[in-house]
């Protein structure tokens, strides 16, 4: 039985190891906020169990405690998603709201979720979320590759201009927008793509920028 | 080149206002204009709010005795994006130095207006929200808790139907209260979250320790803390220039780097994120949409945009246009002139030869009868039809449409679909026209955009083809001539866009539903434009007609007209009085007819009607060609100048004068040759 304790220092390793970085007593302790005694005790115990092993210098997840820890990042990021873009709550919020839920969450719930929110590929924040058996790799469109009538979800934009970004930013255009192609103008003219009940023409440079999951969710 | 209103440079007390300023601020197409007309009355159309790098409209309110300044907005989605209109909007807002802010948010799309009233909120603003367009919401099945969102936001929140005036006393109250409140250095703050507070935590402890004074006034520590994360360059060269600042910024960037890493977003997108984030929350705990079947308005907008029915509907539309000008335009002419010859004209007669002798008399009957009739018969009507067809389709929100189809065409032209709501009004009038193409985004589109604009006739000049070419050669010719000029105009943008280096900008804009006009705010916006067009335009025809009469009278016009001729008459085939009309007419474009109706007058009496009397048909073309072609006018030429240095507008200036010279002689030799 996984504690939700046994889980917090998983998740923070798989997160540590998802930046790249390496994953120390002492980087745990800065993370979890807990004493570095505590930490370190914790740490025995996981290796213990086969769910973290001692490297030279670090600390590695073994492959049974990469994939739990996987489940509760897919846990916690899945509930960011629900919380996000269902409940309509903050986007700053989530983050310790899925903090709680990533524990008590069953796999029911959890595909529930999943189905909910879309199979989303990332969490509000634009992290990954990780599959449980393996991950289809996503197709991302650029948005001007749309047909009329075709929904999509903003995946991500092509961040080469600043002034750019804010400026869409301040329009709503932003990762997890949802979008409707109502109209493709004739001669490679722009898109009339729909966000919320507010309708953007965007000319095919910058649709080019915006890069889409095809689908209502 | 910081444009804040403060500087490191020297920090002035904040000066009290001697009487309350009150800002508006709202997305485009919120009502944000109706409101300040409402606020203001029609006594101020458009003034410039002194010392201020940013032209906004600005008027006087009134209630119960009080008065308030009210500065007008430039329209922007939010503060922060380093594009044109929203950083008009702010340098507008922080050069005002407002007491209050009212907002206007679109009762319709709440959730995206309120990311500006956040983002005021951030800044640390005093603000009221108007709730606006609450029918068009009813209508749309949305409804909203008032108190809530109050509640919600901790600022006012009033309830208004701008276009019908209805809570606009109640906004203007509650802003007055506002304004007269004491400040509060921390006022009702958006909260996004635990974790956003706790990472600013840090760069604003640093600033809180300092007194900032490289800071720009009036805004909040958290406000400024913000826009440095937001990497607001303006903002953030202040910082770098005291050492203060500097650390302040060391921990912004601190923040910045984490938030790289832990976030893979920049803070912008972050904060951008967060501020969506709150704004939706807030118009979902508030607002309840009920769901209705597809609407008339929907139905016709799809029409309106899709390409089969689309381009058809837009010829059609422009077809109505020219016809209604025609015909309505023609028969306003024909009433005023027949009502003036009636009844004005004998009596100016008679008074003014009981009190002046023979020459005097006559000369003075040239400026204030034949110039007023001209006035009337020429540039009134068809001014005034023009503007009426210009408020409404604004107003319609229809231009839009044709914007987002016309955009492909226009970027060969060296311009984005954008461009075609300053060229429709240039239509009207060059000079806000010339302004307006401040919503391009650089340089080389507001040049093409105002070259086109030249080429483009305004209501003077279509006065002018209509009050000749149409009405004594016919309609054919009439749009022959506007054929000729878009032809020009076309193959000018596209060489143009050949020729410079660059290519044009990309489109981004809001296309907004179409809405049945109100009659009041169509009615309204054609009297200020047309009012400010006869203030303008009547001194200068009368003095001008007076100078005309003088020489007239004393023969000195044919004296004048002598090293014109072989221009004029020779290449361009016309009387030799014609090419003074033409020089005249750089004054205004109708004067050019204004004066030959006049001169016609005098002349022969009777009738307007006689201009065939000394031009035949070819005469009036080639006459009406190159009056629509050449240089615009004076006004046009100053704003130009302005707006793109002397010598981008002498180059036009010099463009338009040659093409003209050239089109109208060609017509008056191939029409010879026929």
């Amino acid at each position: 039985m996984t504690t939700p304790a046994v889980e917090e220092y998983l998740a923070v390793a798989f997160r540590l190891q998802e930046e790249g970085d390496a994953v120390t007593v002492a980087a745990l302790t800065q993370r979890l906020a807990l004493s570095h005694a505590s930490v370190s005790l914790m740490v025995k115990r996981l290796v213990q169990e086969g769910l973290l092993e001692r490297g030279e210098g670090d600390l590695r997840l073994t492959a049974d405690g990469e994939q739990r820890a996987a489940e509760v990042v897919r846990r916690h990021r899945l509930a960011e998603r629900f919380l996000f873009d269902v409940l309509g709550l903050a986007w700053d919020d989530v983050h310790d709201e899925a903090g709680r839920w990533e524990h008590v969450l069953s796999p029911a719930v959890e595909e529930r979720l999943d189905g909910v929110t879309g199979h989303p590929d990332s969490c509000p924040h634009g992290h990954p979320i990780p599959g449980r058996v393996s991950t289809v790799p996503v197709e991302l469109h650029a948005l001007s590759s749309l047909q009329a009538g075709e929904r999509a979800v903003v995946v991500q934009v092509r961040r080469e201009e600043t002034t750019l970004l804010r400026y869409l930013a301040s329009l709503g255009l932003l990762p997890g927008a949802r979008v409707l192609v109502e109209q493709v103008a004739p001669f490679g003219g722009p898109l009339l793509v729909r966000l919320g009940s507010a309708r953007y023409a965007l000319g095919r440079d910058i649709a080019g920028r915006i890069l889409v999951r095809k689908g209502a969710r | 080149m910081p444009s804040w209103h403060q500087g490191a440079a020297g920090k002035e007390s904040r000066r009290p206002h001697e009487q309350p300023v009150i800002a508006l601020a709202g997305n485009p197409n919120v009502g944000k204009s109706t409101i300040f007309n409402r606020l203001t009355g029609l006594h101020v159309a458009t003034a410039y709010y002194p010392g201020t790098t940013v032209e906004v409209a600005v008027g006087t309110a009134r209630l119960d005795g009080r008065r308030a300044t009210v500065v007008d907005l430039p329209g922007s989605y939010g503060l922060g994006a380093p594009s044109e209109d929203q950083l008009a909007a702010r340098r507008a807002l922080l050069e005002a130095r407002p007491d209050v802010v009212i907002v206007i948010l679109d009762a319709c799309n709440l959730a995206r207006n309120l990311y500006l009233a956040l983002e005021l909120l951030d800044l640390g603003l005093p603000v009221v929200v108007a709730l606006n367009l609450l029918d068009e919401a009813g209508r749309a099945g949305i409804q909203t808790n008032v108190k809530r969102l109050s509640e919600l936001l901790g600022v006012p929140v009033m309830p208004t139907v701008a276009h019908r005036g209805q809570g606009v006393r109640a906004l203007l109250a509650a802003a007055l209260r506002q304004a007269e409140a004491p400040r509060s250095r921390s006022g009702p703050s958006p909260n996004y979250g635990a974790q956003l507070e706790a990472w600013t935590s840090g760069p604003l402890a640093a600033l809180e320790a300092t007194e900032h004074q490289w800071a720009p006034e009036g805004l909040s520590a958290r406000g400024l803390v913000l826009l440095l994360l937001e990497g607001d360059e303006e903002v953030r060269d202040l910082a770098r220039g005291s050492a203060e600042g500097q650390d302040v910024l060391r921990h912004v960037l601190a923040l910045e780097e984490e938030w790289g890493r832990l976030l893979a977003q920049p803070p912008a997108l972050v904060i951008a994120g967060a501020r969506h984030g709150l704004a939706s929350a807030i118009a979902a705990r508030c607002q309840r949409r009920m769901p209705l079947g597809r609407r008339l308005r929907e139905r016709l907008w799809k029409y309106a945009t899709a390409t089969t029915t689309g381009i058809p509907i837009a010829l059609a539309v422009l077809a109505g246009l020219f016809a209604f000008l025609y015909y309505v335009g023609g028969f306003l002419s024909g009433q005023f002139d027949r009502l003036w010859g009636a009844t004005a004209s004998p009596a100016l007669d008679t008074v003014t030869r009981f009190l002046l002798p023979g020459q005097a008399a006559d000369v003075l009957l040239w400026g204030i009868d034949a110039g007023i009739n001209a006035s009337l018969a020429v540039g009134i009507p068809y001014v005034l039809t023009f503007y009426f067809l210009l408020a409404v389709l604004e107003d319609t929100g229809y231009l839009n449409a044709v914007a987002f189809l016309s955009d492909s065409l226009m970027r060969r032209l060296g311009l984005q679909g954008r461009a075609l709501v300053p060229l429709i009004a240039g239509a009207g009038c060059n000079v806000p026209a010339v302004i307006g193409t401040r919503v391009l985004s650089s340089r080389r589109e507001r040049f093409i955009a105002s070259t086109l604009m030249v080429l483009t006739p305004c209501s003077a000049r279509t006065a002018v083809i209509m009050g000749s070419a149409a009405r004594f050669i016919g309609l054919a010719p009439a749009v022959a001539i506007l054929g000729v000029a878009a032809l020009l105009a076309g193959g000018t943008g596209f060489a143009l866009n050949k020729l410079l280096p660059g290519r044009p900008g990309e489109l981004i804009m809001e296309v907004f539903p179409p809405r049945r006009p109100p009659l009041r705010t169509v009615l309204v916006k054609t009297w200020v434009r047309f009012k400010d067009f006869v203030v303008r335009a009547t001194p200068i025809v009368i003095v001008g007609s007076l100078v005309m009469g003088v020489l007239y009278e004393t023969g000195a016009i044919w004296r004048l007209t002598s090293p014109l001729s072989p221009l004029v008459e020779g290449w361009l085939g016309l009387p030799p009085v014609a090419g003074l009309a033409l020089v005249f007419a750089v004054l205004r474009k109708e004067l050019a007819l204004q004066f030959l109706v006049a001169l016609a007058l005098v002349e022969y009496g009777g009738h307007v009607d006689n201009l065939r009397l000394f031009m035949d048909s070819r005469q009036i073309f080639v006459f009406a060609l190159v009056t629509t072609i050449y240089f615009p006018c004076l006004a046009t030429a100053a704003i130009l100048g302005r707006e793109l240095g002397w010598r981008s507008a002498a180059a036009i200036m010099a463009l338009s004068i040659g093409l003209a010279l050239l089109v109208g002689g060609a017509a008056n030799q191939v029409l010879l040759r026929v």
